[in-house]
């Protein structure tokens, strides 16, 4: 068994008590926790603190808000998937909820666990002993960056499933903080620079809810794994179409999710190729997977209906 | 879950998992089983339901009352000297109770007694990044766990072999010291286990003979088993200066005599008992440093010690398949006759050797099996290196050359225009015949396997006309029902079955046997109910309790039916002598006109003229005294034309053929397995459902080592020490496994039966390759087909 380390937990029963606790040092919001209770085990992640939200059941809620749908951050990916609007209207965003893990893992991570999901490589999401053995890395425990070891920074992939296609479909996540409420696209809320600090939420702030517009152009979605089930994505695409031209968000090759824009949509699957170069984040070959973004963008594009 | 209630283990009570539509109807006659209706067809699988309810007990669920727990501390260096360790700090820390170290437990162990090269602890050396070189015993496990880190171990790293080539090299540094002494006087390298050279007939007449021969290399990668349970051991110590153990193994007698003999004890004072297990598949044969420092511990604490492995550790702990690098060289006949076979192999051991003497014999002793060959050498090498140690995994030491051979057979049937399939009927050994090294094969269903597998999956139909990105591909095998030789040299049965009988009607039976979820307990239950004419509910098996059970040699090499079930079966016939006589006497027929059927001995012609179960018990015990019996098998004295092959014979070999479908991404390189028929001669079926689910098994996991599973490391570091990374198939990658059983009624196995539990996945491999190549044109030689593999392969062959 691996033991988790020793925190202590909180259940505040109001929004401001859910920030308050937050804004402690150490503190970590449990959303699910199906990533971060592992990366605890493993010793990656060491809070004092960690901060649920189950007394609060409205961040969990998912309802119609004029032209948008709100989902609570800490509604389940399950919730998501199965909720008629989003099966009706945004079957995308089901499609990339589906992909996540497996179904019990569903059942018990959340959007906003998946919005905030930590980067991952293979050089850090390992167990204690073997990252000892290895003298750490840049993320954790070392000063060496094992994917280029004369890179700039870390290079720990993003690889929330939901995330490009949320980006795609304009949405918007608000983030509660003591100071107040702020809004940001989902296509704001990361930063490329770095695998260390991917997520731009400042101490103590805390995502609450993703307001996913409604109306708008169909989005595909598409995740290449080498198992069907319980497995993190190799390559992560989302594409739509717009006019006689497309967009696709490509994700889990660096930090942050990237955007590539083609004004004749037959281009992007060429200028993807061109625009995104893998790194050795991932078990899998990473020539393999720099060839699969441009089949990957051109399959999501034929599944993608024009507009 | 906690106390004495859990401490029996290992007894299966058959009534309480049988219900009442277990009824006589359709049931044979009285000695016979008759076609597939099996022996105890409908019984289900007994452990089925406490396992899916969790009512099952595994070492790991075990509590006694102050119980400590260890932790191990593992190297993080392949290959370092010791220089010192100091657990003082440790040791201060609150509710830490000992810290074991090389040191504390010396003895040399081994599988192999002539290559005993392992310590429980590292001693002087640490050989693998992961070998445990500290255990701790806590109050409790996370107290344990925070200790590790305060052992501190001083460390000189040394240069370090992870490849074959680094580890062939004379030059290359010793992981064993007592070889480098012999290498220094040699000038070989100082890291080969063993090599094996043999040769029969005469190969280079026969290659000179061939229309065609051709010579490939072939590389089959590592791979672990991965268990459902890990590893875990829990030791106590017991009145008048016993020692009691429950462990996690294949092989209690094994394991028995090991921790007696690394702790110095007499092996009457340790009693070794087998809970349930949840899986070995070859991984749980060893005795492991589980079984070795909680022993150790508790005798020294004077308390219960248990030690379970986490999932990481069960990959350092390994014991898996050997990557190894092929050549083949085959010459054929215009008409796919073989003339002649030649095959090098080189396996890369890792650290220690477990089986790895074993399976340097493995791997060019099948070769003969199972095509008729009368020119055949091969030269197997198993070297060292400062990996994780491999070991024997299901098909040990035959997965890989076979793997080679029958796709090097395919691309010659290829080259020539031929019919795989009659290829392999061509070249089919035939039954009571003795291949050109000296096995000796009784029955042979390899020619049913191959109609039947090629008419259920339509190979001839589909092969060559499934389209671009389909295919379908065929490969053949056998595999042994056990191996003729002891793994340590002794006089004694391999297997021995007690069977007593109550006066109530119930009939115990005592075995040995370890039932590591392949079915063992039924089987026993089965042939004695069979040949008592009672059912298997009304039998209970107590097995794998060294104070309880006679010895059996444990579930390796496929030799549990055929062995343990022999023994069970002359147990029971002896049982049934008496009752024989106790009743004819009562009824003054003649003994040989009894029958017994439906819990009741009677005159064969007159059913109405008997006694019930009860009476014929009664009369057997005033007859002649307390009614039950021993049985035991001993392979018989196959005289062997070679010395040397002293391993490899068995008293019987099952065949297999299986036809595998794919698709294949021509763009992406990913690879579907469609379906897979799968043909298995198993002698007779004894229970049809288990037969069958050993062959999805078996299918199931030849699947994974084709499409995903490689125990890889970079530097000495396990690339994927974790679930998430190792991935083994879940339900999207695991095809339609059509399972077809057939009966070759083997003269010597229990009824007829064989193996079951390894032979089917010896092609499953092989027939997914030639699978690819009538999809894609091309031979891919080294597995995992992960997609970058075989994209590369279609590059390299110009598709797109």
């Amino acid at each position: 068994m691996l033991p988790l380390p020793r925190f202590a937990w909180q259940a505040p029963d109001t929004l401001h008590g859910l920030l308050d606790a937050a804004a402690r040092p150490g503190a970590r919001i449990l959303a699910g926790g199906t990533d971060l209770l592992p990366s605890m085990k493993h010793r990656l992640h060491r809070p004092s603190l960690l901060v649920s939200a189950r007394r609060l059941p409205e961040l969990a809620a998912i309802y119609e808000d004029g032209d948008d749908l709100c989902i609570g951050a800490f509604a389940t990916l399950r919730a998501v998937r199965r909720h008629p609007v989003v099966r009706a209207e945004l079957p995308a965003l089901a499609d990339a909820c589906a992909t996540v893990a497996t179904p019990t893992i569903q059942a018990m991570g959340t959007l906003g666990g998946n919005l905030c999901l930590d980067t991952r490589c293979a050089f850090y999401n390992q167990p204690e002993g073997w990252r000892q053995a290895l003298g750490g890395c840049l993320k954790a425990d070392g000063d060496v960056c094992h994917v280029a070891r004369k890179g700039a920074g870390c290079y720990a992939a993003h690889s929330a499933d939901t995330v490009p296609v949320l980006w795609l479909l304009g949405a918007r996540a608000r983030i509660a903080g003591r100071r107040g409420t702020r809004e940001v696209p989902v296509s704001e809320l990361y930063d490329g620079a770095d695998g260390r600090r991917w997520l731009r939420l400042e101490p103590g702030e805390v995502l609450t809810h993703v307001l996913v517009p409604r109306r708008g152009a169909p989005v595909v979605h598409h995740k290449v794994r080498l198992r069907a089930s319980i497995d993190y994505a190799a390559l992560l695409v989302a594409v739509r179409r717009e006019g006689s031209g497309a967009r696709a968000v490509i994700s889990a090759v660096g930090p942050a999710p990237v955007e590539v824009r083609a004004a004749r949509a037959e281009e992007l699957p060429d200028l993807a190729h061109a625009r995104v170069k893998p790194l050795g984040t991932h078990v899998v070959s990473t020539a393999w997977r720099r060839h699969m973004v441009r089949v990957a963008v051109r399959r999501a594009l034929d599944a993608c209906p024009v507009p | 879950m906690s106390g004495a209630g859990h401490r029996g283990g290992g007894v299966t009570d058959f009534s309480t998992y049988l219900g009442p539509e277990d009824t006589l109807a359709g049931r044979p006659a009285e000695g016979g089983i008759v076609g597939r209706s099996g022996l105890a067809s409908g019984t289900g699988k007994v452990d089925g339901p406490p396992k899916v309810t969790g009512a099952a007990v595994y070492t790991a669920d075990l509590r006694l009352p102050r119980m400590a727990h260890a932790k191990l501390l593992r190297s993080p260096h392949a290959h370092a000297r010791i220089l010192a360790i100091d657990a003082a700090e440790a040791l201060a820390m609150p509710g830490v109770l000992a810290v074991l170290t090389g040191a504390d437990l010396p003895g040399r162990h081994g599988p192999i007694p002539v290559a005993r090269d392992e310590t429980a602890l590292a001693v002087d050396k640490v050989r693998y990044r992961g070998e445990p070189v500290a255990c701790v015993a806590a109050v409790d496990e996370a107290t344990a766990r925070e200790a590790l880190a305060r052992v501190r171990v001083d460390y000189e790293p040394l240069p370090a072999v992870f490849t074959l080539d680094e580890a062939l090299d004379p030059g290359s540094p010793a992981i064993h010291e007592h070889l480098a002494r012999k290498a220094a006087r040699t000038g070989r390298s100082p890291n080969v286990l063993r090599r094996v050279h043999q040769s029969f007939g005469d190969p280079d007449a026969g290659f000179a003979e061939a229309d065609l021969v051709m010579e490939e290399s072939y590389f089959y990668p590592g791979s672990t088993h991965v268990p459902l349970e890990p590893h875990a051991a829990l030791a106590a110590p017991e009145p008048g200066g016993r020692l009691r153990v429950w462990t996690s193994t294949q092989n209690p007698h094994s394991v028995h005599r090991t921790i007696a003999a690394v702790l110095g004890l007499d092996p009457a004072a340790v009693r070794l008992t087998k809970p349930e297990v949840g899986g070995g598949y070859g991984g749980k044969c060893d005795t492991f440093v589980t079984e070795l420092c909680a022993s150790a511990l508790a005798l020294r604490l004077g308390r219960p010690v248990r030690l379970a492995l986490e999932r990481e550790e069960v990959f350092y702990a390994h014991r898996g398949r050997h990557p190894t690098r092929m050549r083949v060289k085959m010459g054929l006949k215009a008409d796919g006759r073989i003339t002649a076979l030649e095959l090098e192999a080189l396996a890369n051991g890792g650290a220690y050797a477990s089986y790895g003497v074993v399976t340097a014999y493995y791997l060019g002793v099948f070769g003969t099996l199972p095509y008729r060959l009368d020119h055949y050498r091969f030269t197997a090498t198993r070297v060292y290196t400062n990996l994780p140690p491999c070991g024997p995994k299901r098909g040990h030491g035959a997965i890989q050359p076979r793997f080679a051979i029958e796709l090097h057979l395919d691309r010659m049937a290829h080259a020539l225009g031929l019919d795989p399939a009659e290829v392999r009927l061509r070249n089919a050994v035939e039954p009571n015949t003795v291949t050109v090294n000296g096995l000796r094969v009784t029955s042979v269903g390899l020619r049913e396997c191959v109609e039947r597998v090629v008419e259920a999956s339509g190979y001839r139909d589909k092969r060559g006309r499934l389209g671009p990105g389909r295919g379908v591909g065929l490969a053949a095998s056998a595999y042994m029902s056990g191996a003729l030789h002891p793994t340590y040299a002794n006089e004694g049965p391999h297997s021995m079955v007690q069977v007593k009988v109550d006066r109530s009607g119930r009939v115990t039976i005592l075995s040995g046997t370890a039932d590591i979820g392949q079915g063992s307990n039924h089987m026993l239950a089965t042939v004695v109910a069979e040949r008592l004419g009672i059912e298997p509910a009304d039998c209970t098996v107590v097995e794998a309790d060294t104070d309880l059970t006679p010895v059996d040699l444990g579930s390796y090499s496929s030799r549990v039916t055929f062995m343990a079930g022999n023994a069970a079966l002359q147990a029971a016939e002896r049982v049934r002598k008496r009752l024989v006589s106790a009743v004819s006497a009562e009824l003054g027929c003649d003994p040989a006109d009894l029958v017994l059927r439906g819990r009741r001995v009677f005159v064969r012609d007159e059913p109405d003229r008997g006694v019930d179960w009860r009476r014929a018990i009664a009369l057997a015990e005033a007859e002649a005294g307390a009614l039950g019996a021993m049985g035991s098998y001993r392979p018989p004295r196959i005289g062997n034309r070679f010395r040397r092959q002293s391993v490899g014979p068995s008293p019987a070999y099952s065949f297999t053929a299986q036809v595998a479908e794919v698709s294949v991404d021509l763009e992406t390189g990913e690879v579907r397995v469609e379906h897979v028929w799968c043909a298995h001669d198993l002698g007779r079926v004894l229970h049809p459902e288990i037969a069958a689910g050993q062959i999805e098994g078996c299918v199931y996991m030849g699947v994974g080592e084709a499409l995903l599973e490689e125990q890889a490391y970079r530097d000495g570091l396990l690339r994927a020490p974790s679930l998430l990374e190792y991935r083994v198939p879940t339900v999207h990658e695991t095809p339609a496994i059509h399972p077809i059983l057939v009966e070759s009624h083997d003269p010597e196995g229990p009824f007829g039966a064989k193996e079951v539990g390894e032979g089917p996945q010896l092609g499953t491999v092989p027939a997914i390759a030639a699978a690819i190549h009538d999809a894609t044109g091309a031979w891919l030689t080294a597995p995992p087909y992960t997609p970058d593999k075989v994209l590369a392969a279609l590059r390299r062959r110009g598709v797109r």
